[in-house]
């Protein structure tokens, strides 16, 4: 254990114990994430940040059996006796086992110091994280085969460059970049999405994902890579727009425009028409034309268009703060940071 | 001169027959074809000892495989009975009743009287019973007297390649769920059975043999050791009058009641275990409803109070003969 | 596939819902006069649920149900005035009062009755839907069990048959948190039962029970795929049960509120009629006259049931076979 003057080196984690399960399992083929996985990746985390001497991790608690996992592993590993994890605490926050819980939990991460916050989830977790504790480091876990923004990476080498970052070893200069984002306003209601915004025929939230093509009316996308799984691989057939490129794209979707083909979902090809795309400025207000529909945030429906009622969809360029993993440890690597006894010895 | 097939060969028969004139009847079960998903032929077993072999191929799409789930697909069964059709469900052996028994006792059977009498479950179960195979505890039992006990199940214990014709033909036609025994040892038993389709009707005992001075009652296989042992006896002078009930639910009283009023002294022989056994319930009807009549104690031939052993030394003993029967019949008839 | 939900269809919903919800309020009212004998299982929390999956079903489909089998018998149609003269055991019940509530069943409709034995359900849905994949009808099955029957091995042993035999089945599971007294944490080993699914080789979604929206979509995109020889799907809805596992339970294994939140916050009837009125497709008005003629149809069901006859005691030995 560090000694009593060794400051307090905390890291959060948050994992969606829903992610992974949406009507996509059904109407596509998305991959089931199981909850066991989420536990184990939990530990795979704690190895690397306890090895470099984060000391002490707070968690989310849930209901779902990944917070009873990690508590059986953390028994274990104890009796064992292997190279210590981090203390291991979870925040005391009244579960609702919704969205608001990683709201709740992310805010008091932040509030007792956590210098990076772990997220385990998909596109939709990290756009509620995200919007919860601006500006506060994001490192990213994709858990399922269905998402852009984060990463979908082994485990142990993410704990690793958060626990080079958490522990100063790199500095927020090198192992951070800034991610664009999409604000939307609807009436009085303000929300962010990560990746895109995706106007819908469907009226209702229903089922949450946007699990058809041909629903679809409009797309605003921060970034879209032609390579990627989702919505905003549409407009990545039309207009494709880097991570780091100061644009975004919108694009309006109409049965007799010009036909894409794009991976909606896993396993699913749909073929769509496009009547008009471009790109966005950042700071510009965009007017969502369709009047009644739902609009869904990250792929999923959260919002339903009244009649009438007016939506704009705006690029900010200062979004998120995440952990780039592959820079992060080649910069440690050119400092020597993991060589030698850089990383600690495990304790006698 | 009639035709001779086997008692294998006429449950064949029936449920081609059927399956023929109705093309709701569908057979289902382990193996009844064998070889789904396989790479070599189609139809490989035709059921475990090849019952039901050649059926797959004379009606496509209706002998069905199942995974080794038995509430699965006798649940799906009644389920399928429940919506149009006339199921033939095979549970292998009755021993595995052991993890099936709530879709048959607590579903199929109790649907028309829980539901107010506006359901209909026309699924017959068929399934091998009885000791004789060397197959030991789990694969021997003679459990027809379970089925018996609960209301809403029909039972049907075939003896002879005739019944098993006629009487299969019945239960498939029949409304009700019906429990189909068939006794391993009698797959190969050889009788004259007719080409054309005919019915065995429920609730009718068949007399196998006349005679006045003891009447045996005997169920299933019991019946052609009840044979040999009243050949035997007729020449000694004793008269055997043999009845093989057919159905032990319904239960046809009056033929064995008649009967025992006649002769004054009754046997009964059935290969369960004595307790609560058809052999006790069939005593137990004659000692309330024809006790006047009695001039000497009822005898039970049946297996002794033991799970069925393996080896041939034990299971020989374990199961009831012509020898047992016909000391039995000495010992009523010699009787003070 | 449905973009949206005409005002008919909403009204028909809220109808189906507020009538459940009306019978279960007011059996569990009457229950604890004592004048209903028996065990009885109140469904009211689970609304949604029922309506939003049978609201795709015909006569022609089959649903089997559970212990708590009230709402999956309105939503499947059984008259509800039956229902509740089944319930106070009077001959003019749906069963002439030989079923009672945990038998209500009526064939007619495609319900083939709630069930007293947990997990007795899904083997026998396996064969209603085997039965329509032969006759090649495009009809379907669908098997509603609880997180408790979710443990049992005839639920695992369906899953797998309907999968063998590519069957037009969906498996319904209402994970409403408790199997009697204990919770689904403990019980349910992988947590999700919908992570069940990949194991028996079908797709598995979980779905907020409470929002019948989401179980309308989800469930039609299920009941589609199974009516176009997709095969079988396993559908968890999230929810809770407003009453005890029984009536009589005293529930002292909730949480202290725990029940009062929900009805507060996620309550199914609450959250359509905000929603629907909201964007203005159904007015307040419109849903307080359904509410209105649901009560009066449950009030006159409960003056009927107390006035009607028992069975005669010749009812007893009838109606065990067709013949005998």
């Amino acid at each position: 254990m560090p000694s009593a003057a060794t400051p307090e080196i905390v890291v959060g984690i948050v994992a969606n114990p829903a992610s992974g399960r949406d009507i996509r399992r059904l109407t596509a083929k998305a991959s089931v994430f199981p909850t066991a996985e989420k536990a184990n990746m939990i530990q795979r985390l704690l190895g690397p940040l306890g090895q470099l001497g984060v000391t002490r991790v707070l968690m989310m608690p849930d209901a779902t059996g990944i917070s009873a996992g990690v508590i059986r592993a953390v028994r274990t590993h104890h009796a064992q006796r292997l190279p210590p994890w981090p203390r291991l605490e979870f925040v005391d926050i009244p579960l609702q086992d919704g969205a608001e819980d990683s709201v709740t939990a992310a805010r008091a991460m932040a509030a007792a110091g956590a210098r990076l916050i772990v997220v385990l989830g998909g596109d939709g977790t990290h756009r509620v994280v995200a919007g919860a504790v601006p500006g506060m480091p994001l490192a990213t876990l994709s858990t399922g085969t269905n998402n852009v923004f984060p990463d979908l990476r082994e485990a142990t080498v993410t704990g690793l460059a958060a626990g080079l970052f958490a522990t100063g070893r790199v500095p927020p200069e090198r192992a951070l970049r800034r991610n664009k984002c999409l604000h939307v306003q609807v009436g009085d209601r303000h929300e962010l999405a990560l990746v895109d915004v995706c106007v819908t025929r469907m009226a209702h939230v229903g089922a949450r994902a946007v699990w058809s093509g041909e629903t679809i009316t409009e797309l605003f996308v921060a970034f879209a890579e032609p390579d990627a799984i989702g919505l905003s691989s549409i407009a990545a057939m039309v207009e494709p727009i880097g991570r780091d490129e100061p644009d975004g794209a919108y694009v309006r979707c109409a049965g007799d425009g010009r036909t894409v083909w794009a991976t909606i979902a896993p396993g699913l090809v749909s073929c769509l028409g496009v009547a008009e795309a471009g790109r966005m400025q950042p700071g510009v207000d965009y007017l969502v034309a369709t009047r009644r529909g739902s609009i869904a945030l990250d792929g999923e429906r959260e919002i339903e268009l009244l009649d009438g009622e007016g939506a704009v969809v705006r690029l900010a360029l200062d979004g998120p703060w995440t952990l780039d993993v592959g820079a992060t440890l080649r910069e440690a690597v050119s400092r020597g940071a993991l060589g030698g006894d850089a990383v600690r010895p495990p304790d006698p | 001169m009639a035709r001779k097939i086997t008692y294998q060969q006429a449950i064949n028969e029936a449920l081609d027959q059927e399956m023929a004139r109705d093309q709701t009847v569908i057979v289902m079960g382990e193996d009844n074809a064998g070889g789904a998903g396989s790479p070599g032929e189609d139809d490989a077993w035709g059921g475990v000892l090849g019952v039901t072999k050649g059926l797959f191929h004379k009606h496509p799409g209706r002998v069905l495989d199942t995974p080794i789930s038995e509430s699965g697909f006798i649940g799906a069964a009644v389920g399928a009975a429940c919506n149009g059709m006339r199921p033939v469900a095979e549970l292998m052996f009755v021993d595995f009743m052991g993890v099936c028994f709530d879709q048959i006792f607590n579903q199929a059977a109790k649907f028309k009287y829980m539901f107010g009498g506006k359901a209909e479950t026309p699924v017959v179960i068929r399934t091998m019973y009885g000791a004789g195979f060397r197959a030991a505890a789990q694969h021997s039992q003679c459990l027809y007297n379970i089925f018996t006990h609960i209301p809403g199940l029909k039972v049907v214990v075939p003896s002879n390649p005739y019944d098993a014709k006629g009487l299969l033909i019945q239960s498939i036609r029949d409304n009700d769920p019906v429990i189909f025994m068939e006794h391993k040892v009698l797959y190969t038993m050889e009788g004259e059975v007719p080409e054309e389709v005919y019915t065995v009707p429920f609730g009718e005992a068949a007399v196998v043999r006349e005679g006045d001075d003891v009447t045996i009652v005997a169920i299933g296989r019991m019946v052609s050791f009840a044979q040999e042992a009243a050949a035997s006896l007729q020449k000694k002078g004793i008269h055997c009058e043999i009845i093989d009930p057919r159905t032990t639910s319904p239960l046809d009283e009056d033929t064995i009641l008649e009967s025992v009023e006649n002769t004054g002294r009754l046997v009964v022989v059935d290969e369960s275990n004595p307790r609560c056994s058809m052999a006790s319930d069939i005593a137990g009807l004659v000692a309330q409803k024809a006790f006047g009549a009695l001039k000497a104690p009822i005898e039970q031939v049946t297996a002794p109070h033991v799970p069925v052993p393996f080896t041939d030394a034990l299971e020989d003993l374990y199961i009831p003969n012509a020898a047992a029967i016909e000391a039995a019949v000495t010992r009523v008839k010699e009787y003070r | 596939m449905s973009e949206t939900l005409n005002r008919e269809s909403l009204l028909e919903a809220y109808r189906t819902m507020r009538t459940i919800r009306e019978f279960e309020e007011r059996v569990h009212n009457d229950f604890a006069t004592g004048e209903i004998p028996g065990f009885v299982h109140l469904y009211a929390g689970e609304e949604a649920s029922a309506t939003g999956v049978c609201m795709h079903l015909t006569g022609d489909d089959y649903i089997a149900s559970t212990h708590r089998g009230h709402g999956h018998c309105i939503a499947k149609g059984v008259d509800p005035v039956g229902m509740m003269a089944e319930i106070w055991g009077k001959a003019t019940g749906t069963c002439k009062g030989k079923g009672g509530s945990m038998h209500i069943a009526d064939l007619e409709v495609g319900m083939l009755g709630a069930n007293g034995i947990v997990g007795g359900g899904g083997p026998l849905i396996c064969g209603t839907a085997l039965a329509s994949k032969i006759r090649g009808d495009r009809t379907v099955g669908v098997c509603f069990f609880g997180d408790g029957a979710s443990n049992q091995g005839t639920i695992f042993e369906a899953m797998n048959l309907a999968t063998v035999w590519n069957l037009p089945a969906i498996f319904v599971a209402e994970n409403n948190g408790y199997a009697e007294a204990t919770s689904s944490t403990f019980s349910v080993a992988c947590d999700n039962i919908a992570d069940r699914a990949s194991a028996f080789g079908m797709p598995g979604v979980i779905v907020d029970g409470f929002d019948f929206f989401a179980v309308h979509e989800a469930a039609g995109e299920a009941i589609r795929r199974a009516r176009d020889g997709g095969g079988p799907t396993l559908i968890e809805m999230k929810l809770s049960r407003y009453y005890g596992h029984f009536e009589g339970d005293q529930q002292t294994y909730r949480a202290p509120g725990e029940v009062q939140k929900l009805r507060e916050t996620k309550d199914c009837l609450l959250q359509f009629r905000k929603r629907v009125t909201a964007n203005g497709e159904i007015t307040g008005e419109q849903l307080d006259a359904i509410d209105a003629e649901v009560k009066a149809m449950i009030d006159g069901s409960v003056v009927k049931a107390k006035a009607d006859p028992k069975p005669a005691a010749a009812d007893l030995m009838t109606d065990v076979y067709v013949s005998y």
